[in-house]
């Protein structure tokens, strides 16, 4: 379970999170939409270890993850995706994978390296190749990253991010790019990751895809939480709909653009209100 | 590729007929060798002893990606190590074998203590402070006139003797510098190849997204510069050895400067690389010692050729020891 409580962010005199609390449950994927500033992407880097919350605590099974370095949070069990593709483009896509199963302890690094601890080369092999075939890349194994199409890169990532058996998963804009195509194969994706005792949350432009693969969605607006529920919930809830969309409706309206777009929705509802890239 | 055996290992039995091919490089050299006049075999020793330091350097340029310009002060260190406990400076006589294990632990530590302020920095940052603590070191020795004689240098080192062997002939040094590159080839190989050099290769393509993937870069990055400066140090206790004289003037900028080059012009991140860097970057300058005034400028224009040509290396990253290997089994 990863929770956030009453976590607040201030860049100076910006307050980008403001007093936010959020609880991911596993089993579940639970979404965070908003519009472009909402202050997701601040909560997925909060969490991820790449700057401190000003106040609050974000718990990974209980674990605050406040002041631990990024990489003791990715061993504490939360991975993610990037918004732009990360991947170690020079590396094969087993090795992509490989690198989260790289031994913990230093010690244990060296004594591996000098045939003093067996190493665990087929081990961690199988383990990347069951999580390639799981997601349908094993062909792709030994094939250079940077290589790879967009499309292909970002479901390497998915995989590597899900190979080391997190608690919890960040998904940052998996979909962003993607074309019909492909993002009905991550939506599949996805909800194949859903697993009795992992934490999935989804940060998303694509309300098609957001209001199918969801459980649970989240709503921020300017920093704040602005309404939480299930996507019939969220869908109906008017609140919503008046006070960050513009006007009544505007959630069937994003739908149905979304649906003829295709991609990553881009509409303007009401008085110019933006949704997705300004 | 590097890492490859650390998630595809190669099976047993074929492994071992193809490294007992490769074996019969160093066989040839050996051979070769005894047939060699003086001169030439000088060269020759010189180019495995550039070829050692090389593959030690580029566990931390070619595997890790940091740019280290001060590796001389590892060689240093290893070579003054050797001077102070095997000459009549202090009237030490240890034998060889102790000092080459003393010279790398020193080598070694100074290795951590240079990466511990130093692995936050990256780039140009750490590259200029690497180099500023090459040259702390040659400053030091140069200073340090009552330990390590000043500029003068230190002078009538011992003669090298291993287990009751004599090595004093330049003959001597072709099988013991063989007998190190060779070691030295099946650690930075094996080193790649491990989990930890796939953690080095993380942290070269993206740090960040290694540290997100649960690498501990800077303690990862710390052992990298810690084993590369061990090497260094080895290379230093034969080089001092070999010399019977070390002076602060061996260790200059220059040296430094000369090694990356033999890295970066032979091939990143491969030890074959490193070979042919080596044997190019200390042959070169001997042919071209008849054009005494030019050579300079024929040595550098060679060199901008070579690097305009092949930026990655004249043998790419991807053509290493397990690519061989590979080659050979598949036969």
């Amino acid at each position: 379970m990863l929770v956030f409580d009453h976590v607040t962010k201030r860049f100076g005199a910006n307050t980008a999170i403001d007093d936010v609390s959020l609880t991911i449950h596993p089993g579940v994927i639970t979404a965070v939409i908003g519009p472009n500033g909402a202050g997701k992407s601040t909560l997925v880097n909060m969490a991820a270890g790449s700057f401190r919350a000003t106040s609050g605590r974000i718990l990974l099974d209980g674990v605050e993850l406040q002041g631990l370095p990024k990489y003791k949070i990715a061993r504490a069990g939360l991975s993610r995706t990037y918004q732009n593709i990360r991947l170690f483009d020079g590396l094969s896509v087993l090795q992509n994978l490989a690198v989260t199963l790289v031994p913990r302890s230093l010690p244990m690094l060296i004594a591996q390296a000098f045939w003093l601890a067996p190493g665990a080369g087929h081990d961690v092999r199988d383990t990347c190749m069951a999580v390639l075939h799981r997601l349908g890349i094993a062909h792709l194994a030994d094939r250079q990253a940077g290589s790879l199409a967009y499309g292909q890169q970002k479901i390497v990532e998915l995989a590597r991010a899900v190979v080391s058996r997190p608690r919890a998963i960040l998904l940052d804009e998996p979909a962003a790019g993607l074309n019909h195509t492909e993002t009905d194969e991550l939506k599949a994706h996805i909800q194949a990751l859903r697993g009795p005792e992992l934490a999935i949350v989804l940060i998303e432009h694509d309300m098609k895809l957001i209001m199918s693969v969801s459980d649970e969605i989240y709503v921020m607006n300017r920093g704040t939480l602005l309404a939480h529920g299930t996507p019939a919930a969220i869908r109906d809830n008017i609140h919503v709909q008046e006070a960050y969309l513009g006007q009544p409706g505007a959630m069937g309206i994003i739908e149905a653009a979304a649906r003829g777009r295709r991609n990553r929705v881009r509409i303007r509802a009401g008085e110019g209100l933006a949704w997705g890239e300004p | 590729m590097t890492s490859e055996a650390a998630i595809a290992p190669l099976g047993r039995r074929p492994v071992l007929r193809a490294v007992a091919i490769m074996a019969l490089m160093p066989i040839a050299v050996v051979i070769a060798g005894t047939f060699l006049p003086a001169y030439p075999l000088r060269i020759l020793d010189l180019v495995l002893l550039y070829a050692i330091l090389g593959m030690g350097l580029n566990i931390v340029v070619g595997y890790a990606g940091l740019l280290d310009l001060g590796f001389v002060a590892f060689y240093a260190i290893g070579a003054y190590t050797y001077a102070l406990l095997a000459s009549p400076q202090f009237d030490l006589h240890l034998p060889f074998a102790l000092i080459l294990l003393i010279g790398a632990a020193l080598a070694a530590f100074a290795g951590v203590l240079l990466g511990i302020p130093v692995l936050r920095l990256r780039g140009d940052y750490l590259a200029i402070v690497t180099l500023g603590f090459g040259e702390i070191i040659r400053v030091l020795i140069n200073n340090l006139d009552g330990l390590t004689n000043g500029p003068q240098g230190i002078a009538r080192i011992d003669e090298a003797s291993l287990f009751g062997w004599h090595i004093s002939t330049p003959l001597d040094y072709l099988y013991l510098l063989v007998g190190l590159c060779v070691l030295t080839f099946l650690f930075v190989w094996r080193l790649q190849e491990s989990a930890f050099g796939t953690a080095l290769a993380a942290v070269r393509e993206d740090q960040d997204a290694a540290r997100g993937c649960g690498i501990d870069t800077t303690g990862v990055k710390l052992i990298a510069f810690a084993t590369s400066a061990t090497i260094g140090g080895v290379g230093g206790v034969v080089f001092a050895s070999m010399q019977r004289f070390v002076s602060p003037e061996s260790f200059t900028f220059w040296e430094s400067l000369s090694i990356v080059l033999i890295v970066v012009v032979g091939g990143l991140g491969n030890p074959f690389g490193v070979l042919l860097g080596a044997t190019l970057l200390v042959v070169m300058p001997e042919l071209l010692r008849a054009y005494a005034d030019y050579r300079q400028l024929l040595y550098g224009a060679a060199l901008v050729l070579v690097i305009l040509a092949r930026p990655m290396g004249l043998i790419g990253r991807e053509y290493g020891p397990s690519w061989l290997v590979r080659k050979l089994m598949a036969r």
